[in-house]
């Protein structure tokens, strides 16, 4: 047992010792220095994130919205529009970037919250789920087509028949 | 009965379809499970490796305008000792929303609804909404299953949103049919006569504060039954009174889900083991559970469960006693450590699967006449692995 120790025993010159301080400074630094950059990239990303277009069909007189309401429109709490219209839910699916995009960043949810919810109204007879689509052309043809629809998109909206919502910040 | 139910059922599903095929809905799950219970009659009375663990099920809605609407959902269960298998209209009823204003929705349903006082109550039958294949048996105890999984009458929903946050009111009144197999759960082999659930009232009220992820929630239930002696009878005619509070808890974070549930539950009998018998117990339990989110496909779950079936009385020394030792203590309680995993390996496809190490058997079938000689272990254990697919 002590052959092994021995073995694996160093002993540092004085002079090595301060060149391993000062590589230990460096290697801080260069620590530092990576972080920093982590994290100025991790910013840029977090900046580069599309922005989500919540958007309505014209029939929906609502120019803007609180979080809070979308998020009971999305909930299928409210199911209907203020002027009694009744409102039509489109979403994309789980895995679509848009919807992970819209469930985080304009709902603050998560998107298992909202299929916990969805699951909920569907099994046990509560309600109904929204429209599940596969892409954002068809959300903006469905959105632009169905009166008192409603629904979300990243994607140019110009050349379609809807209104994009102002979502007011808290 | 329950042949005619389902031919309502399968009626409002035909008439619907061609009424107008946009307004109605249809879906449903399947899934098949492997389960075994080592050492208790759980699931088997052998205790042996089971495919009993079967739940298929169809649900549709049909929206017949603004205000009204019918929903039913049909489903086919196998599980064993659990609950009694079978054919079974799960819900069933006409919706009337009266109030729908951006500040409140408020609606009534008429007809078989679901309990929607629990986290897991409203769809405890729906594989792939439950964090594990058998749910904590504090609270979600398969032997009383039928009772508590809804009632036949009415339910009064109320949903609202102020400064605090959302805002959720649920009232039901109503009974729920038991059969042959669900009496046998309660009171043993032995009951020749008529259980019957009379009258069951429940309330709850849930509160998720303004765009958090918190979720607080409680619950009040207060359940009569009464018992009318048959031919041969071991028992006797008589009534029992269940009132339970609860309280729930749910914090969904983005890679942690922490859920909690915990009530007080008091049983009052009189008579049904013999004339002049009096029994006033007041039982408490709850768990703690919490599930990660590996990824969009992978969840681990980790959960602990108690139940005293006599807070004055938590290790079960009363239960020897009163028996003259012809019934362990440990028949006064069950504590189970759950862990699971569950595999969302395709589209609406997953398998679940978990182990329970249990301790006690306070919760096992018949519940009123403890069956001693297959349920002769203090621990025992229980895995099960279930494949389902939704639609």
């Amino acid at each position: 047992m002590a052959f092994f120790l021995n073995s694996f025993s160093i002993k540092i010159h004085p002079e090595w010792s301060s060149f391993l301080n000062q590589t230990r400074l460096h290697f801080f630094l260069a620590i530092f220095i990576c972080l920093g950059c982590l994290l100025s990239v991790a910013f840029s990303v977090s900046s580069q994130v599309p922005e989500v277009k919540v958007v309505v069909n014209p029939s929906v007189e609502s120019k803007e919205m609180s979080v809070e309401q979308i998020r009971r429109i999305f909930s299928m709490r409210q199911t209907n529009w203020p002027n009694d219209q009744s409102i039509t839910v489109y979403v994309l699916a789980n895995q679509h970037q848009t919807h992970q995009v819209f469930s985080t960043k304009v709902l603050g949810m998560f998107p298992y919250q909202l299929e916990r919810i969805w699951n909920k109204l569907v099994y046990s007879g509560l309600g109904e789920e929204p429209i599940k689509l596969q892409s954002e052309q068809e959300m903006l043809e469905r959105v632009s087509e169905v009166p008192g629809a409603i629904g979300y998109v990243i994607q140019q909206v110009e050349s379609h028949n809807v209104n994009v919502i102002k979502v007011l910040e808290n | 009965m329950k042949f005619s139910t389902h031919i309502i059922f399968l009626g409002l599903v035909f008439q619907s379809f061609f009424l107008n095929a946009n307004s109605l809905k249809i879906n449903g799950f399947v899934a098949q499970g492997v389960i075994q219970a080592n050492d208790s009659n759980f699931v088997t009375d052998k205790g042996d490796v089971s495919i009993e663990l079967t739940e298929v099920g169809v649900n549709s809605a049909y929206r017949i305008n603004h205000s009204f609407r019918v929903a039913g959902q049909a489903v086919y269960l196998d599980g064993g000792n659990r609950y009694p298998d079978g054919f079974r209209v799960d819900y069933l009823f006409l919706e009337w929303q009266f109030l729908n204003s951006t500040n409140w929705q408020i609606k009534t349903q008429l007809g078989r609804n679901k309990n929607y006082h629990w986290l897991y109550s409203s769809t405890r039958d729906v594989p792939h909404t439950r964090p594990s294949i058998v749910l904590p048996q504090s609270l979600y105890f398969d032997a009383f299953r039928d009772v508590a999984l809804g009632v036949d009458g009415v339910v009064l929903i109320a949903q609202t949103h102020n400064m605090l946050g959302e805002w959720d009111i649920n009232v039901s009144y109503g009974d729920s049919q038991l059969s042959e197999q669900q009496k046998k759960n309660l009171l043993g082999p032995n009951a020749t006569g008529k259980l019957k659930h009379d009258l069951d009232k429940q309330f709850s009220l849930y509160w998720r504060p303004t765009l958090s992820n918190f979720q607080f929630g409680f619950s009040l239930l207060d359940a009569d039954f009464s018992y009318k002696r048959g031919a041969n009878d071991t028992f006797f005619d008589g009534d029992e009174t269940s009132q339970r509070i609860m309280f729930n808890f749910l914090y969904q974070g983005q890679n942690w889900e922490i859920a909690s549930e915990v009530m007080r539950e008091r049983v009052i009998g009189n008579d049904v083991l013999f004339p002049g018998f009096s029994s006033d117990v007041t039982a408490e339990g709850g768990y703690l559970q919490a599930r990660y989110f590996l990824s969009n496909e992978l969840t681990l779950l980790g959960r602990l469960d108690i139940y005293d079936r006599d807070r004055q009385d938590r290790n079960g020394k009363n239960v020897e006693t009163l028996s003259q030792g012809l019934v362990p203590g440990y028949f006064g309680l069950m504590d189970q450590a759950t862990a699971g995993v569950t595999w969302k390996f395709a589209k609406n496809l997953q398998i679940q699967a978990e182990y329970h190490k249990v301790k006690g058997t306070g919760r096992l079938a018949p519940i009123f006449t403890p069956n001693t000689i297959l349920n002769d272990s203090k621990y025992w254990d229980m895995w099960a692995v279930q494949l389902m697919y939704w639609f």
